[in-house]
């Protein structure tokens, strides 16, 4: 279907002394020999070879750069269609001056993901892979573009390939059972429940790292909260060292949220700045407080700050009640003015929640904050290759999940195996649509190499 | 009803295929000739003897709704009777017999000769004769000449068969019956790509050498289940099966002769069924396993050979003495007819419509072995469904196509055409998706009206089964309106009572019963669609989806090689099976869901493009 030349910078824009452009299509190859001259002034490209030669502007008779050129003949590319690869000198200049003519001799510029969509529908990567790619092509932190990485070389195709044998297992344990009543062999009821366990206890390690696969893909959502003009703007400027939020000596300032990125060592955190949470009766305010109360509530942590240079007003003590049993960190802010506050009370509400004194004007204690928000929200105990990264993965796992589960409880309540088949087979599609669908050949042949049928 | 030609149809072969065919055919009204390379062996059954079993039961059932013969004869020649995974559900119960073979043989042989619009004939058939690649008759080897509207090839393991014991072999299409050699070749001229296919036989041992003590007894039911709806005496089991093992001796003996299998030494190219492998494959597969368990099982009344279910071997005569002089009880066993090998032609099913008609002959129908199945059971399901077809098409009636949640015949044939075959293929419950659907306690339900249809039901075997399902209709009334009270548990329908595990029939009615008196079958179809009725309901509900995918048509013209994201091997598969819609392109092997989706969106934009394009002209 495919019928247009796509190409773009493959290399990121702006690193590196070398950059990639990359064509792929039909006119690959055509669009090549016009824009590059072999210095050897033979135009034959064989495939997988690169040749040294000048980019050329058509147009204007002109050389422009030097450059390596490797052809991948279809199907054996990448992509499977013909692939042509350019690289040259890493400029941005350059590498756009390339695409430009690329483009004018009828290639189109590559949308995000295009290649691996490309490689992912002629059949060279599975969905896995390809959403692991694009994961790496959109990775907010180093720790993803790791992961990324290892699933790319199949870590957690070779998890769901491994999940998938178990379930191979399961049905060719039953099959065998239902279909072969005369070979003397027996499987029980127990020896298909053990299996099913087992394979439940594999979907629900990997759903559970599902929660850090979500804070590693997109960064982690930290919400500043905290009663009006207790320094929250402060310390959301601070924390990214610039002046992205309006700070007045007037409470109710902000009344709607801001949100920024902030990278602290090699991960990413969704910092977002919001309304004071008092009640408020000015209604844009009002609704700022509403949207603040809601992110907070949905946020990946905390900061919960407190103006320690004030009393505590029960706001502040309803605040943290409120707040406790989130990931939270509980900030005495103005530190550098004479506490009023009973620091120790709020502690002693916040029931063990970390805690630190700050003055975010002053930074003090700004540096020891980022620590123990990296420390806090960011797990290092998890292994790169037990980690989901997509939503669509963890909904289908927790489907095969549930399923299990229901194939399980009506085998203990005493159903038939073919009514525990029947519960196993939903797993099928779910299956089908991570890798391949599980057929009823595979599961006699599963049968026939384990099981010896003899009549 | 034709003039010009001998016959409407002309069936070769007299095999389990074979029969039901002509029998269908003639029945459709048509006059039919049946040509069989010797009229003593009609409806032979070559290896065991035995009808039924897991998906062969049940596809007797269904050849038994439709009209068939086979089940009312397993009932007549039946010697001993068993319902398997009697404690299973309905869904995966099947009756399996013993059969008499020379009983079975003699009364098809009767029913055949009675059979109006049917001609038996003694012949070899060496071509088929065709016009524009269309069928219209036969040649035989004595220079006969026949005509026909259509034509329907049943010859088993016959064409071109090479039967090995030990390093020898010769050609036959059973032991020591002639092989059909020249048909072979004519087909391969025709255009027909052809495999080879390998399977096998166990001795046949002399009753009275066999020290039955050292046997364990495996009786009949108390209550045998009959195949046919249509068998209303109660079944007699008139003999027991025995069961015995191999021992490390046996496979000793066997690992060191491995030399003299023609299977190990590469003389046999063809390949075999896994699920029915010989006794020297288990051996040396299966290398942990002590001992192989094999059945001893008699091969009628009024003869003293015993089949040996197990030990299929293609070993030399020699060595299957030694293999028994190891078992106890078999020691002193005389061999009647050594166990073989035997490799034949098949055609790859690919090439076949839904209809069991070749694409690339017109008029020509293949069933049975020649498809690359195995099992009397397939066979006829296939002589059947190519019998009432062929019929068909002569009358110029809209083909019958059986779909996958209907039959397992529907299974057997669409897996065939759609997947081909790799070794002999035999039917299993699991191959189908719709398994709690596919019983053999609704296969009247099913498929009897197509039956009735087609005029192989007698019209007074349609009114009882009609007057059944009025009785089961008031007893599932009685069931979904009567209450009962489970001790310490709250009041619910019997039926809902009905559908907990380990809950019968009998237990739900102890106090009240409906005023209708059900058999046991009719029991068991009542208990099967309670019990299994929420998967049922849902599965009607994938079942309405799919049909959907079938009714996405796919252009006749369509270059697969256009539609992106197919690999190279999705694009060549595809080409050879042509698939007329989206339902088929589904079922072929290989196809992913992600290559149906590319191809849906190809088609959805083909569709809009010229659409606009006729727009605008």
């Amino acid at each position: 279907m495919f019928e247009d030349t796509i190409i773009a910078v493959s290399t990121p824009l702006g690193f590196g002394g070398l950059g990639v452009v990359r064509l792929s299509g039909k006119k690959s190859l055509s669009i090549a020999k016009i824009i590059f001259k072999a210095k050897n002034n033979k135009n034959r490209f064989l495939p997988r070879k690169t040749i040294l030669g000048n980019l050329y502007d058509f147009k204007n008779n002109e050389i422009f750069e030097e450059a390596y050129l490797t052809f991948f003949p279809a199907p054996k590319s990448y992509t499977t269609e013909d692939v042509i690869e350019l690289s040259c000198h890493g400029s941005p200049v350059i590498l756009e001056e390339i695409v430009r003519q690329g483009i004018k001799n009828g290639a189109r510029h590559a949308r995000p993901g295009e290649f691996t969509l490309r490689a992912f529908l002629g059949g060279r990567i599975d969905i896995l892979q390809a959403e692991a790619i694009n994961d790496l092509i959109h990775a907010s932190s180093l720790k993803q573009a790791k992961i990324s990485y290892h699933q790319i070389e199949g870590a957690l195709s070779r998890k769901i390939i491994k999940l998938r044998s178990q379930i191979v297992q399961i049905l060719s344990q039953t099959e065998a059972s239902i279909e072969f009543p005369d070979e003397g062999f027996k499987i029980s009821k127990n020896t298909i429940a053990n299996t099913i366990e087992k394979t439940e206890q594999t979907i629900d390690k990997l759903v559970k790292s599902y929660d850090l696969g979500k804070t590693l893909a997109e960064g982690v959502t930290l919400a500043i909260t905290g009663r009006s003009n207790v320094g929250k703007s402060t310390l959301f400027n601070t924390l990214l060292e610039q002046e992205r939020a309006i700070v007045t000596p007037h409470p109710g300032t902000t009344r709607d949220y801001l949100r920024e990125s902030l990278k602290i060592k090699d991960s990413i955190f969704n910092l977002v700045d919001m309304a004071g949470l008092d009640n408020s009766s000015h209604p844009a305010e009002k609704e700022g407080i509403n949207r603040g109360k809601k992110i907070a509530a949905s946020a990946d942590g905390i900061l919960l700050v407190l103006d320690s240079s004030q009393k505590a007003s029960p706001e502040d003590y309803r605040l943290i009640r409120k707040y406790r049993n989130q990931k939270i960190i509980l900030l005495h802010n103005k530190c550098d003015l004479p506490s009023k506050m009973d620091i120790k009370k709020t502690i002693k509400l916040g029931s063990g929640m970390p805690h630190l004194e700050i003055s975010a004007l002053k930074r003090t204690n700004i540096e020891k904050l980022k620590e123990q928000i990296h420390s806090l929200f960011v797990r290092n105990d998890i292994k790169g290759n037990e980690i989901i990264l997509h939503l669509r993965q963890k909904l289908l796992l927790e489907d095969i999940q549930a399923a299990l589960l229901e194939a399980l409880r009506v085998l203990k309540e005493g159903f038939p195996e073919e009514i525990i088949v029947e519960e196993i087979r939903k797993i099928q599609p779910l299956i089908g649509q991570m890798t391949g669908e599980i057929g009823a050949d595979e599961i006699l042949d599963n049968i026939f190499s384990r099981f010896c049928i003899g009549k | 009803m034709n003039t010009t030609n001998d016959y409407d149809v002309i069936v070769v072969g007299a095999g389990h295929a074979g029969c039901e065919a002509a029998c269908a055919v003639s029945a459709m009204g048509l006059s039919t000739c049946l040509i069989t390379i010797n009229l003593e062996t009609i409806a032979q059954m070559s290896c065991n003897p035995a009808i039924g079993g897991l998906a062969k039961g049940h596809l007797v059932r269904e050849i038994d709704a439709l009209g068939g013969i086979m089940g009312i004869l397993a009932d007549e020649t039946g010697i001993q009777f068993r319902l398997l995974n009697r404690s299973r559900g309905g869904a995966v119960q099947a009756p399996r017999a013993q059969s008499d073979k020379a009983l079975y043989r003699t009364y098809m042989k009767k029913h055949l000769e009675k059979t109006q619009n049917l001609a038996l004939f003694q012949g070899i058939v060496t071509e088929v004769i065709t016009k524009n690649n269309k069928a219209c008759g036969i040649n035989t080897l004595e220079g006969y000449k026949l005509n026909a509207g259509a034509i329907i090839m049943t010859p088993g393991t016959f064409l071109n068969g090479l039967i090995h014991i030990g390093t020898h072999n010769y050609s036959a299409g059973r032991a020591n019956e002639p092989a059909s050699r020249k048909l072979g070749e004519h087909l391969k001229k025709m255009g027909l790509r052809i495999f080879r296919l390998k399977t096998g036989t166990p001795m046949r041992l002399h009753r009275e050498t066999i020290d039955w003590d050292q046997f364990k007894a495996q009786p009949g039911d108390k209550n045998p289940v009959p195949f046919s709806f249509r068998t209303k005496k109660k079944l007699k089991n008139k003999v027991d099966c025995y069961l015995g093992y191999t021992n490390s001796e046996t496979h000793k003996i066997i690992n060191n002769n491995l030399d003299k299998s023609p299977l190990y030494s590469g003389i046999i190219t063809g390949i075999g069924p896994r699920y029915c492998p010989s006794i020297e494959v288990k051996v040396v597969q299966f290398p942990h396993h002590k001992r192989h368990q094999f059945f001893l099982e008699p091969e009628g009344l009024d003869t003293a050979e015993i089949y040996i279910n197990g030990i299929a071997t293609s070993l030399p005569l020699i060595t299957q003495k030694d293999i028994l002089a190891s078992i106890p009880g078999l020691d002193q066993a005389e061999i009647l007819r050594p166990a073989y090998a035997i490799e034949y032609d098949a055609v790859v099913p690919t090439q076949l419509y839904p209809t069991l008609e070749t694409r690339e002959i017109e008029n020509l129908y293949l069933a049975g072995q020649i498809n690359g199945t195995s099992g009397y059971e397939e066979a006829a399901a296939q002589g059947l469904m190519a019998g009432i077809n062929a019929a068909l098409k002569i009358k110029g009636e809209k083909p019958f196509i059986l779909r996958r949640d209907e039959a397992y015949i529907a299974v057997l044939i669409d897996d065939l055409i759609t997947k081909g075959v790799e070794e002999p293929y035999r039917l299993f419950t699991s191959r189908a998706e719709y398994r709690l659907q596919l019983r053999i306690d609704n296969a009247d339900k099913r498929l009897i009206k197509y039956g009735n249809q087609f005029g192989l039901i007698r019209p007074a075997e349609y009114e009882d089964y009609q007057i059944k399902q009025e009785k089961l209709n008031k007893a599932k009334h009685f069931l979904q309106t009567e209450k009962i009270t489970p001790e310490g548990k709250e009041t619910i329908t019997l039926k809902a009572h009905l559908k907990k595990p380990h809950v019968s029939y009998r237990d739900v009615t102890r106090d009240k019963q409906p005023d209708v008196n059900l058999s046991k079958e009719e029991i068991r179809h009542i208990e099967s669609e309670i019990k299994y009725e929420g998967y049922l309901k849902k599965q009607a509900k994938e079942i309405a989806r799919i049909a959907k995918l079938d009714k996405v048509k796919i252009p006749e013209d369509m270059d697969y090689k256009k539609v992106s994201g197919l690999t190279a091997e999705v694009v060549e598969r595809l080409e050879n099976q042509r698939p007329g819609n989206l339902g088929e392109a589904k079922k072929i092997s290989g196809i992913t869901p992600a290559a149906l989706i590319n191809l849906h969106i190809y088609i959805k934009i083909r569709q809009k493009n010229r659409k606009r394009s006729k727009g605008t002209c």
